[in-house]
């Protein structure tokens, strides 16, 4: 169940950048730095004697893994793709129930052309290996994926099925919207505390309990424990003693271990425990669901929880919708004394997210080519920011910037549909980062765009922690280790590593609650009796699991 | 085709049957196939039905004593024997998931049964047509509702912040403080069978108004005669009317006991109420399916079948020594 939780956990997370980059917008047309992208690529790819074929009017079907909405016919960057390369596409999106339909696709082999990445599909053989067609046709592709190319290869055979859409970064990431784990804090607070910047747990319980002092009907801390979505409680300790999101296990050394038992954990929750006592907890956190947590976030009585923000946005979006920008929230990265910061890091490689091309396809090499030219710095610029002049400015040091006549455009549902490839971008292989000229990949993480499009409310938090996003409260995240993240490690099915992940969790799931509920003086007893029970599982099958796949990926995954 | 001519198939039908064992009933011959035929071609796509989603899948009981993998063929599965059986039988969760599973079917069906011939009787009583409707409508409705939203609205209804429930109780001064339902084990088979009755309790009247119904008029005119009250007339004449099919639909719902149900007990429960909440599904999706470990799931669904289908012989069998309506 972890696996799957923290798998979603990313889709989810994917989702919501997909999401950022849709609302902030890129739009196509012609314009002369496109037409030399163009010619810069086929003429680099293609002999000159099948350029013409190479432009011969195709069209291939597309099936996306989630709901999206239909690109309408005339849509401007479609059109400029047919228009350069004689590609157009015809674009299915999930309706209904994925894995039904994965079910029926398999079922009757019936697949089109492009399918979005998905393990089911991996299994059932119906996506062809790409890495010789790579080879081949595509220098730019292998370029983009150059640092990553023996992470992307499939676990059991090694060939590459699916190109990963997200998480290959070049140049600086730039990242204004921290979509991470922290402790969140609402923005009125801090501003009528006077700006404070918490590096403790203790300096953060005060300001919540100096807050609700004065406003005793908000709710002081927010948890949840609920399904799948159990890290807002367990996911914390890890931070606070400066280790990166490995799950539920903490690597020293390239040596996993848990740390549910450990004192990381304990002093985390004895802590909760006194906050409860003081009556800063809410008492329901641990027996609501996660509809019921949305909704105590989005009537703006919740002071501070931990959370990875892409698990309560749905919370804050309903309060901007409401109009109390004022009630959304800042994350704060604490610390436990002598930890040294990592709560931002550079996610990691969806290797099923993305594009593969299936067994039925056409011409695979036509594919992978349009591919490698979208890959390029000029048609990314197209697709990410738009067509300049139209869809973004330049200023004069060489700077992407919109008007904001252009902004709110980039806003409209319906003005996106006409301009915008969205939905089909969040699967394609994309640029993240920068380019080579600086500019951020797409309006919503270029530093000064950003900052420009914000509410004057939050313009002025941003001023007042001498900052330009929220991200910049988080410090910059360090490289990723080879093996990282270590709760993608798969665990055999069945397997007792796999079991005692499951009955660990079934134990914090059960404990975790009863501790920081218990009086203060009862504590030790149940934290005792809750450690007792965490020994007696077959923990070291787990931990040694997950050892064995940390020196499995370091092994096989270093590019040498 | 004159009359005459239909007489004389009608009667030779006749003589046919009276040859017929009266003990059997029918028997089994191509002439009684022959003229039953339009019968026979109605119930063949039934039994084919029967046979691949009812007979069929019997097949898959064999996973329960291999170690399944699904990518392997048949040939290649690893046999385990009863190890699958030996694991739950030892692990400590699942006695505990089989005690809550009966609790709480037990708490259903008793609850269920009570309520529902309850409101069947009070309904059966109200004269008025248009408030009677009424009544049966509001009481019904709630079955249509999907576990996931009824939970929903269970579970709002239990929170301490502005539940309707705390709300009623602290007006009422039963309470001083609001309960919070859902954070104690002891309080969680009462509202898991509340919740039931909430929901189920007038789609279960149905049958027992139907019932009712059926029931001879006279009889209620015979005993008004015989200056019968209308608690005495529910006690002697309906009661007993309904009997048989309160019989039959008990041992009917004896073959369930181990479906306490998965979406309530899944949506409502929580780390703090863990060890009343889970029950035999839960674990199965939890430790069987979500694991990839078909085989644990199968072997447990082989042990709730055979319990099963032992209780509805032995609920069959007390029926008949009791000289009750039985099913088989």
């Amino acid at each position: 169940m972890h696996k799957t939780a923290k798998r979603s956990a990313k889709a989810a997370a994917a989702g919501v950048l997909a999401l950022t980059l849709a609302l902030t917008g890129c739009g196509s047309g012609n314009n002369s730095s496109n037409t030399g992208s163009k010619d810069n690529t086929s003429g680099g790819n293609a002999s000159p004697a099948a350029a013409g074929d190479d432009n011969a009017p195709v069209t291939f079907s597309v099936f996306m893994s989630g709901p999206g909405q239909q690109p309408t016919p005339d849509n401007k960057i479609l059109k400029l793709m047919k228009d350069k390369t004689g590609v157009s596409f015809n674009m299915e999106f999930l309706v209904g129930d994925l894995q039904q339909k994965l079910g029926v696709m398999i079922a009757g082999g019936d697949y089109p052309d492009i399918m979005s990445g998905d393990d089911k599909l991996i299994n059932a053989k119906a996506y062809i290996p790409l890495e010789d067609l790579i080879e081949k046709y595509a220098p730019n592709l292998k370029k983009h994926y150059a640092d990553v190319w023996n992470q992307i290869k499939d676990e059991s055979d090694g060939h590459i099925y699916v190109l990963p859409s997200y998480g290959v970064y070049q140049g600086k990431i730039t990242e204004p919207t921290y979509q991470g784990p922290g402790f969140w804090l609402q923005k009125k607070v801090l501003e009528e505390m006077g700006y404070p910047t918490p590096k403790t747990l203790d300096e953060y319980f005060d300001i919540i309990a100096k807050y609700k002092e004065k406003h005793p009907d908000v709710i002081g801390f927010e948890s949840l424990n609920f399904d799948w979505r159990v890290f807002p409680l367990q996911n914390a300790p890890e931070h606070l003693s400066g280790h990166p999101n490995d799950g539920a296990v903490v690597v020293d050394n390239n040596v996993a271990q848990i740390f549910a038992d450990k004192d990381m954990a304990k002093d985390y929750y004895k802590k909760l425990n006194e906050i409860n006592a003081q009556g800063l907890m809410d008492k329901e956190a641990f027996v609501q669901n996660y509809d019921q947590y949305l909704a105590k976030i989005a009537s703006g009585k919740v002071v501070g929880m931990f959370d990875q923000h892409w698990n309560f946005q749905d919370g804050e979006t309903s309060l901007i919708s409401q109009g109390k920008i004022e009630d959304t929230y800042i994350g704060f990265p604490l610390l436990y004394p002598g930890a040294e910061e990592w709560y931002r890091d550079r996610g990691a490689v969806g290797t099923n997210r993305g594009f593969g091309i299936s067994i039925n396809a056409k011409d695979p090499e036509r594919i992978i080519k349009f591919w490698d030219q979208m890959i390029t710095e000029e048609w990314q610029k197209t697709i990410q920011w738009g067509v300049k002049g139209e869809d973004y400015e330049v200023n004069a040091d060489g700077s992407f910037y919109r008007t904001p006549e252009q902004r709110a455009n980039a806003d409209k549902t319906s003005w996106q549909v006409a301009n915008k490839i969205t939905g089909m971008h969040g699967y394609m292989p994309k640029i993240q980062g920068t380019y080579s000229d600086g500019n951020a990949a797409d309006p919503g993480t270029q530093p000064q765009e950003f900052f420009d499009s914000l509410k004057p409310y939050d313009q002025k938090i941003l001023k007042a922690y001498n900052k330009k996003s929220w991200s910049e409260f988080f410090k910059e995240p360090k490289e990723n280790y080879i093996y990282f993240p270590a709760y993608s490690i798969v665990l055999k099915d069945g397997s007792p590593a796999q079991l005692a992940q499951s009955k660990l969790n079934d134990l914090q799931v059960k404990f975790l609650p009863k501790a920081i509920m218990a009086s203060p003086a009862e504590f030790e007893g149940v934290w005792q009796d809750y450690v007792d029970k965490i020994h007696k599982l077959d923990i070291k099958a787990y931990e040694d699991r997950m050892n064995e796949g940390i020196q499995q990926r370091i092994e096989k995954w270093s590019v040498k | 085709m004159s009359d005459a001519v239909l007489d004389k198939q009608v009667k030779k039908q006749k003589t046919r049957r009276s040859k017929v064992d009266p003990e059997i009933g029918v028997s089994l011959s191509w002439k009684t196939l022959k003229i039953q035929k339009q019968l026979i071609f109605m119930s063949v796509p039934i039994a084919i039905y029967l046979i691949i989603f009812n007979y069929v899948p019997v097949w898959g009981w064999i996973m329960a004593f291999q170690n399944y993998r699904p990518a392997l063929s048949f040939g290649q599965q690893e046999w385990v024997g009863f190890q699958q059986f030996k694991f739950l039988f030892s692990d400590e969760t699942f006695m505990l998931v089989l005690r809550n599973t009966v609790a709480m079917s037990f708490i259903n069906l008793v609850l269920g049964t009570v309520t529902a011939i309850g409101l069947a009787l009070l309904l059966n009583e109200i004269r008025a047509k248009f408030f009677k409707r009424i009544v049966q409508s509001i009481s019904y409705l709630p079955h249509f509702l999907s576990w996931v939203i009824a939970a929903g609205i269970v579970a709002t209804s239990l929170s301490i912040d502005d539940g309707i429930v705390n709300v009623i109780l602290m007006k009422l001064h039963l309470i001083k403080e609001p309960i919070m339902w859902l954070s104690e084990g002891k309080y969680f088979w009462g509202i898991v069978g509340a919740s039931n009755v909430w929901k189920e309790v007038g789609w279960g009247t149905i049958i027992y108004l139907a019932a009712i119904t059926s029931i001879d008029p006279s009889l209620y005119e015979a005993a008004s005669i015989d200056g019968a009250t209308r608690l005495q007339k529910m006690r002697f004449v309906t009661l007993p009317g309904i009997k048989a099919t309160f019989v039959i639909l008990l041992i009917m719902n004896i073959g369930h006991i181990l479906d306490a149900g998965f979406e309530l007990q899944y949506l409502l429960g929580n780390g703090l109420t863990i060890d009343y909440s889970q029950t035999i599904d839960i674990f199965v999706i939890k430790y069987g399916i979500s694991m990839g470990n078909y085989s644990l799931a199968t072997a447990a669904g082989i042990f709730k079948t055979i319990v099963s289908v032992v209780l509805v012989f032995m609920a069959n069998y007390t029926a008949k020594r009791l000289g009750e309506e039985r099913l088989i």
